[in-house]
């Protein structure tokens, strides 16, 4: 029990010092090391520019979240049923498979400039953007996911006459489950990047705009801010994932670890 | 019973068992050895009516074994346990019982997993398991199915000697009590004699039923069982068969 505890206080005391660490080394370049503001500015300068205009840096937080939300969800709904076509219709499996594991090389982002041609600049343009780079995370991972469970286990169903929903809800989807959220954990990383360069390229707003305008302005200060701002949102949105993933698992009664 | 007329099963023009006819009566314990690859799967498959018979008819209890199937009959324990790593043992043996449609009884299945040796284990996952107590536990799954047939498929195939002979205690004394209809396939000659009231050899390509051995072993069957002279020239005279008719 004694040394448990300590493993947590460990868990929980290391990466502070670490970080408290990094941000003194941070502090003492930019402050005793006369680099000028304009450069490097110091971590206190970021903290006030935050808290002066923390309803710009809230309001735009809500712009990057929407543009990650919707399109994410898009992305990842569109990606699950495709998954679930591959995985249980061997003609389009055969037909769509190979062109979704040869496109799973382009990088993606580059599209951006692209819809910006057909669609304009805008939100729904940015939202478009997002669900198409989330959307193939999805469908790799949870068609292999769906593929998982052996054929014995499908004919220990069928031995009893389960159908093929039964199946698929008993068997199939619990098998997937792991494959499922590591396909959304690499689907929200890439929503979030995936924002920011459409606010650089399509849309005006959010915190990638933030940064493109403190660019502009020649304005470290701002730019970091809306660094942190965006760095506290992307670890928000993975842990809630982590959470939902600890919480379905458990609920199934795949033990707290979440490994199968 | 299970009855089987004139059985063929052929794959894309490969024939796995040719005209195989069988009787297996209400409550006995038929095993089924041979070499790999003769169609013992393949047969317990057809019976089971996980494989479409190619020419010929299979029956249990007078139906067709979707009927059966349909009806929570079928009680298969596969060589793989296949049980479900996100569930306990008592879950992964009410959870086929459920799924066949009848009402799972928590405190039947318990008593099952105690009678099989698995009192304490009731909610260990899988992999906090021993393979034997797996297997334990995919054999106390097809029972609590309640099915008047119970389908082996070398069910004891990757567990050690020692552990397969105490199973094999327990399997025949659980069938003693419960007298169900029981066919065990197995390409281990002592398990097949020690197990069985009547034992039948396969062989060949395609596959058929070479010769049947009614056991004579004394009731209950324990471990002393297999150290008789009985017991071993019955083992004797089934291997005498099989090498006889191996190609
Ligand atoms: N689904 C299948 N498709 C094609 N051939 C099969 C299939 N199932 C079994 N066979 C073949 O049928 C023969 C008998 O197999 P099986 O019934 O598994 O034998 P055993 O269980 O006695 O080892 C083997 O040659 C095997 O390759
Ligand atoms: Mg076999």
């Amino acid at each position: 029990m004694r040394s448990r505890h300590l493993a947590i206080v460990g868990d929980v005391v290391y990466p502070a010092v670490a970080l408290a660490i990094g941000l003194l080394c941070w502090w003492a370049v930019a402050a005793l090391g006369n680099v000028p503001s304009f450069v490097l500015p110091s971590p206190t300068a970021v903290g006030s520019q935050l808290l002066e205009n923390s309803a710009l840096y809230a309001e735009n937080a809500i712009r990057t979240l929407e543009k990650v939300v919707y399109g994410g969800s898009v992305g990842v709904l569109a990606g699950f049923v495709l998954a679930v076509l591959v995985a249980y219709l061997p003609w389009f499996r055969t037909a769509v498979y190979p062109s979704l594991v040869a496109v799973r090389v382009l990088p993606k982002l580059a599209i951006a400039p692209l819809l910006l041609i057909y669609l304009g600049t805008g939100t729904t343009t940015a939202v478009v953007f997002i669900a198409l780079i989330t959307f193939f995370p999805l469908v790799l991972n949870t068609a292999a996911g769906l593929d998982r469970a052996s054929s014995a286990h499908h004919e220990l169903l069928r031995s009893v006459d389960a159908g093929f929903l039964e199946r698929v809800w008993f068997v199939d989807l619990p098998y997937a489950l792991p494959d499922v959220f590591a396909g959304l954990k690499q689907s929200v990383t890439l929503a979030v990047v995936g924002a920011v360069v459409a606010e650089w390229v399509i849309a005006d707003d959010g915190l990638g705009f933030l940064v493109l305008i403190g660019s502009e302005n020649v304005r470290p200060d701002v730019m970091l801010a809306a660094l942190v701002v965006l760095l506290l949102e992307g670890i928000a949105l993975y842990g809630g994932i982590v959470l939902a993933q600890r919480g379905v698992q458990q609920w199934l009664g795949f033990g707290s670890t979440g490994r199968r | 019973m299970i009855s089987l007329e004139d059985v063929t099963v052929a794959f894309d023009g490969f024939t796995a068992i040719s005209n195989v006819d069988l009787r297996v009566e209400q409550g006995e314990f038929v095993t089924i050895v041979g070499p790999s690859g003769c169609g013992k799967t393949t047969l317990l498959r057809t019976i089971g009516g996980l494989e479409e018979p190619t020419s010929g008819r299979v029956r249990i209890d007078g139906r067709s074994p979707e009927a059966a199937q349909t009806n929570a009959d079928i009680g298969f324990v596969f060589q793989q346990h296949t049980l479900f790593p996100w569930k306990s043992a008592l879950e992964n043996v009410t959870f086929l019982r459920k799924t066949a449609g009848n009402a799972p009884e928590a405190d039947a299945a318990r008593a099952l997993l105690r009678s099989m040796g698995l009192e304490g284990f009731e909610d260990a996952r899988p992999k906090e398991l021993s393979g034997g107590m797996k297997q334990r536990v995919s054999i106390a799954r097809a029972l609590h199915l309640d099915a008047d047939v119970l389908l082996m498929d070398e069910p004891f195939g990757e567990l050690d000697e020692i552990t397969r002979d105490e199973l094999g205690v327990e399997i025949r004394d659980l069938w003693r009590r419960e007298r169900k209809t029981v066919v065990f396939v197995t390409h281990s000659v002592p398990e097949a004699v020690f197990l069985a009231d009547r034992c039948l050899v396969m062989c060949g390509q395609p596959g058929r039923i070479e010769a049947t051995f009614d056991v004579d072993l004394p009731e209950p069957r324990e471990e002393d069982v297999f150290g008789t002279r009985s017991f071993q020239e019955q083992v004797a005279q089934v291997r005498q068969t099989l090498h006889e008719n191996y190609a």
